[in-house]
């Protein structure tokens, strides 16, 4: 590790104890609007004048355009465009693409020339309505010339295997193996080196709403306005007037409420860019929201797709000395996001262990299959999966306790800096054990699995302990390449608070979409913190980005303390205003007072006092009681930067520092497989999670349900199955198989706080929430019933299919 | 996800409906009861009607009554008023119990038993429960009305003995009451999916002696079928653990289930097993209770 040239990093902030609502599990600002149907989702918004949009879509995982026929479809009834992919790319430009070599590898919102995945768009009809659309693509007649599909992986990046992207020249996208800390001394020390094969296979979020845009272009002006339930990402917006070739200052998204994102409506571009590409065209507001298959097969945000070669080095008596992960990753048929959820991976490579050195090679194969985006861990997850099952095969291969090997290796000493330069700002990883062991009756399913065992029934307990890096920084793009692509990114967050002549606060919010998550919550909880009213009270609002103050959004864990940071900020400023008018309706002196209860009084005469509702009154409408520099109004606004992020050293032996808040969380299922029909089933499910300082444990809890929930989709139920041909055979809920309430059990959750020193009241994000750790927990608890028969597996989801597969294979083998 | 356009008419009564099917030949017509298996076919555009003949207001099609030895419903029986029906209970406990793994209450309140016969589907509870009932269906058609017993009703895949323009208007099971043990056994992925293998077993005894057993399988071929090898191997005998495992094998040994993404035929076949000895257990311990 290159220490030396570490930058310092931010002062340690001291928390201010006795907080009133930060920490409160009050109800949520959100529900009653949802709960009553009152949302304003996309599905709910009407235009005067509004037409549908329907994409066609390949039938064929890869297949070269040799024709399209629009004529029929043209003369539908009720049509008014109909736009192929090689007219789209005339009107727009390539979709915004953070891939490693979008010149080679180009992303349009429709297929020219060849198609790459079944469910590519191929053309696009606007009509009167989504049926008569629908209609018309029928009519549509496109020759397509087959060409062979590249559907494995690793036989993508064979010698002669059929290139999805000719220019690129290989189905490799990416390429390199990094060295962290002294990996081949590290190995040379160990005692034995356990290793392992794994595979995760791909899954994706379900959002009940699919991604829609309604755009309105407005002839006249030049105007652009786009409501969508994507990301609006105020700051990256630039990039979406490049891709519609307009000026960034005509375009104005709004952002509209998600029904679900889970990572999978990340800075989604082109639902936005079709409608806005067909209102262009036909001068009337359009809208396009995918429909189910739509979003299966082509929402671009499929999750990992990964294999493992990993090797873990350790002592005989447990402890971890180096890990060398080797991983190939299917991107699908292009690689938006380049290699960043490998970056996620590297934020904590090492779990909560003292792992001295790490070696990463990371292999992006391009196949015939939707493209991978974000799915709540965006990559992380999937180490956690892989670095568990390896501590756990080492475990069991050594002979050890599974708790205490991990225990042995915890890291307790912080701030931490693991070998690829990420740090971790703080933690308490035995608290969170001990908890976990606790609340999940650890000691008493031990038993109950030996009773079991005798019965000749299979109950598996799956304790891992594991990280939720939080607060993201974009700085971890920039260090795949040996020339970062750009210096240290802030991935700013803004609010601005306004104090009204009564008194009544209103906090407005830049691109922050809800998505399932609680901003309103959260901001509200926060401004009550700050002014000591009733967080019901505070009125939010969402601003659209042209008039928007920079502001990055949701994704990695991080809206709710960069919210903090941007509340904490503008209350700064409107606290400094309203004291300083205090002090002139006071006539005392402004560094005399202090603010007690929802009012600045004078420190020691606490009935020399104006309430915030006196001051602001008073700044709103007699302005010329003040001195001449103060203007009337009270309102502020502040952009808050990402308080902790570093550049990579020059030789990428260090990466810097880009997720450094580190929340942690230990999972304890029981479960029992059936070894005749390979049913999995849960007789209990524990999970503590520490994310620094609550701001609400209930919508916390939340999180932890709902990603449990997930988490056990994808480690028993979610896969989006390619056959040979590349076809899709999940493109609907038919085969694409969700738990429902019955599948998911009742959990039960603890937390634990360990506040983080460098952000306000000490918050971690906690959004990615349960499925950061239940594939891994899930995986760790069927290979524990199992053992028995000698069957452990590797690979995800494990459905029947697989377990009683795995049974089989290891009974002949006998 | 829309359908294509059709045409669409809801008739009162049932020779209006055979009308307007044979009317309406030309548009590839279908009947449409509750929906829940048509209507998501025609959003795929898999199935493309020219014309839809609604059943909902033929009040002809919505009987439940029970008549000296059998239980008549009529096809347009919501799925949940069957489940809810003190009468079913009463003569038919097994399809009650099917009908609860048949898709989520809301699927219920819509979907119609005529409706999930017709549909045929391989995997469908109702199918194997007719099947293991005996019971006969009643159809109205061009040229008059037939009775077809279950045995010869499904055909294959989503393809029943129905004629072009013929209808199902009836379904007529035995009462069985107070005789015997029944059960409904499945493995479905996830709860209210369609399920990978169903077992239907009636079971009936006197003096610890089975005397007779009537056993069906679904989702193990492209139509439901009858376990006869356990079936046979469970008649005149007590039914102890080890003859339960030889009828068991005995059935299994004839499966050859088509295998899929959700489960290979060895595993269809591994999991059938488990569902027969699960039904047969089940319908065992009901038929020695009722003693
Ligand atoms: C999410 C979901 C889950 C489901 N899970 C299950 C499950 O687990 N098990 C299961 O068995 N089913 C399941 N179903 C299907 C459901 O049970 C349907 O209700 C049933 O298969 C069809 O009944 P219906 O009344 O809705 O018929 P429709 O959908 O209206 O019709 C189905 C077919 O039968 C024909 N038809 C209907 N009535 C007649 C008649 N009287 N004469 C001639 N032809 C007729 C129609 O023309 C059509 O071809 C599920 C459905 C959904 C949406």
């Amino acid at each position: 590790m290159t220490t030396a040239s570490r930058p310092a990093p931010p002062p340690i902030r001291t928390h201010k104890d006795g907080r009133n609502w930060v920490g409160k599990s009050i109800r949520r600002l959100e529900d009653p609007k949802f709960l009553r149907g009152r949302g304003g989702y996309i599905g709910d918004m009407t235009l005067p004048g509004m037409l549908h949009v329907a994409v066609l879509s390949s039938p064929y995982a890869h297949a070269r355009i040799t024709g399209i026929n629009t004529d029929a479809a043209l003369a539908a009834p009720g049509v008014h465009a109909v736009i192929t992919g090689a007219q789209a790319a005339e009107l727009t430009d390539p979709l915004p693409d953070f891939g490693p070599n979008p010149a080679a590898h180009t992303w349009r919102c429709l297929a020219v020339e060849k198609v790459r995945y079944v469910g590519e768009g191929v053309a696009v009809v606007v009509a009167d309505s989504r049926y008569l659309a629908e209609d018309a693509l029928a009519l549509i007649d496109v020759e397509y010339e087959p060409l062979p599909p590249v559907v494995d992986p690793e036989r993508a990046l064979d010698e002669g295997a059929p290139l999805v992207h000719e220019d690129l020249g290989s189905n490799c996208a990416y390429e390199r193996t990094f060295q962290f800390g002294e990996v081949d001394r590290d190995f040379a020390d160990a005692d034995v080196v356990i290793t392992d094969r794994l595979r995760w296979r791909r899954s994706g979020g379900q959002p009940l709403e699919t991604v829609g845009a309604i755009a309105d272009f407005e002839v006249a002006t030049g105007q652009l306005t786009v409501h969508t339930n994507s990301l609006s990402f105020t700051s990256y917006l630039f990039m979406v007037a490049g891709t519609l070739k307009i000026p960034a200052n005509k375009l104005d998204i709004r952002p509209m409420p998600a029904g679900g994102s889970f990572g999978s409506k990340l800075f989604a571009t082109k639902p936005a860019v079709i409608a806005a590409m067909c209102s262009r065209a036909v001068g009337r507001p359009v809208v396009y929201l995918e429909d189910r298959i739509d979003n299966i097969s082509n929402c671009d945000h499929h999750g990992s797709d990964r294999v493992y070669d990993v090797q873990l080095a350790l002592m005989r008596d447990g402890t971890m000395r180096s890990i060398k992960i080797d991983t190939v990753d299917d991107y699908g048929a292009y690689i938006q996001f380049g290699v960043g959820h490998h970056g996620n991976a590297l934020a904590q490579v090492v779990g909560p262990y003292r792992i001295a050195s790490v070696e990463y090679r990371v292999r992006a194969a391009l196949t015939n299959k939707n493209q991978q985006g974000a799915y709540r861990g965006f990559g992380s997850e999937v180490n956690n999966w892989m670095l568990e099952q390896m501590v756990d095969k080492a475990a069991r291969e050594l002979g050890l306790d599974p708790v205490e090997i991990r225990r042995h290796n915890f890291i307790r000493d912080f701030p931490y800096f693991i070998p690829t330069g990420n740090v971790y700002d703080s933690g308490d990883y035995d608290g969170v054990l001990d908890k976990a062991l606790k609340l999940a009756e650890y000691d008493h399913w031990r038993a109950e699995q030996v009773k079991a065992r005798e019965e000749g029934r299979y109950i598996g307990i799956g304790l891992i302990t594991a990280q939720e890096r939080s607060v993201f920084s974009a700085t971890e793009f920039w260090f795949w390449f040996d020339t970062p692509g750009a210096p240290v990114t802030s991935m700013p967050e803004s609010v601005t608070l306004k104090v009204d002549a009564t008194g009544g606060i209103t906090a407005t919010l830049y691109s922050c979409a809800f998505w399932g998550n609680s901003p309103e919550t959260m901001v509200a909880q926060l401004v009550a913190e700050e002014f000591d009213c009733d967080p019901h009270d505070v009125s939010i609002v969402y601003q659209g980005s042209k008039n928007g103050l920079p502001a990055t959004g949701p994704g990695g864990s991080r809206t709710t303390v960069m919210l903090a940071g941007a509340v904490e900020g503008a209350t700064a400023k409107i606290k400094a205003k309203a004291r300083r008018a205090t002090g002139y309706m006071l006539e005392a002196n402004p560094d005399d007072l202090e603010w007690v209860d929802g009012g600045y009084q004078v420190k020691g005469s606490p009935e020399a006092r104006k309430t915030l509702a006196e001051i602001a009154v008073m700044l709103h409408l007699f302005k010329h009681s003040f001195p001449e520099d103060m203007e009337s109004g009270l309102e502020e606004s502040k952009v808050f930067d990402h308080p902790y992020t570093t550049m990579p050293s020059a030789d990428r032996k260090d990466l810097g520092v880009f997720y450094p808040f580190m929340g942690h969380a230990c999972h304890v299922p029981v479960i029992e497989v059936d070894i005749e029909t390979g049913q999995v089933s849960f007789l209990s499910y524990a999970a503590v999670h520490d994310c620094g300082t609550l701001v609400n444990p209930r919508s916390l809890a939340g999180h932890i349900v709902g990603g449990t929930a997930q988490g056990i989709g994808t480690a028993l139920y979610e896969e989006f199955v390619y056959d040979e041909e590349g076809q899709l055979l999940t493109s609907s809920y038919l085969d694409y198989l969700i738990p429902t309430a019955i599948e998911v059990p009742e959990l039960k959750i603890g937390h634990h706080e360990t506040p983080s020193p460098w952000t306000p009241h000490g918050i971690k994000g906690g959004g990615e929430g349960g499925r950061m750790m239940a594939p891994a927990a899930i995986n760790v608890a069927v290979n524990d019933a199992l053992a028995p028969l000698g069957v452990r597996l590797t690979e995800l989801p494990m459905t029947p299919d697989r377990i009683l597969a795995a049974i089989r294979a290891a009974r002949e083998s006998r | 996800m829309k359908p294509p356009p059709f045409r669409y008419a809801a008739p009162t009564s049932v020779e209006e409906v055979l009308d307007l099917l044979a009317a309406n030949a030309d548009a590839e017509p279908r009947v449409l009861a509750g929906g829940q298996s048509l209507v998501p076919l025609m959003n795929f555009r898999l199935a493309q009607p020219g014309f839809l003949v609604d059943l909902r207001l033929v009040e002809a099609l919505t009987t439940l009554r029970t008549e000296r030895d059998v239980l008549v419903i009529g096809a347009m029986v919501r799925q949940s008023a069957v489940e809810r029906s003190p009468e079913v209970a009463l003569a038919a406990p097994l399809l009650v119990e099917a009908l609860g793994y048949v898709a989520h209450p809301p699927i219920r309140n819509s979907g119609t038993v005529g409706g999930s016969l017709a549909h045929a589907d391989p995997s469908a509870e109702l199918p194997a429960v007719a099947l293991a009932l005996d019971a006969e269906l009643l159809t109205a058609g061009p040229s008059g009305t037939r009775t077809i017993p279950a045995a010869e009703f499904f055909r294959g895949p989503f393809t029943t003995a129905l004629e072009p323009g013929e209808i199902l208007t009836e379904v007529r099971i035995p009462r069985r009451e107070g005789v015997g043990g029944y059960a409904f056994v499945e493995f479905a992925r996830t709860h209210g999916n369609f399920a990978l293998v169903g077992v239907a077993a009636v079971i009936e005894m006197e003096k610890d002696i089975v005397t007779g057993a009537s056993i069906t399988l679904s989702g193990v071929a492209s139509t439901p079928v009858r376990a006869a090898a356990a079936e046979r191997a469970l008649a005149g005998t007590s039914a102890d653990a080890a003859t339960i495992e030889v009828a068991v094998d005995a059935a299994a040994d004839e499966l050859s289930p088509a295998g899929d993404l959700h489960g290979s035929t060895a595993t269809r076949t591994d999991i059938a097993r488990s569902c027969l000895r699960g039904g047969i257990q089940l319908a065992l311990s009901r038929a020695q209770d009722r003693r």
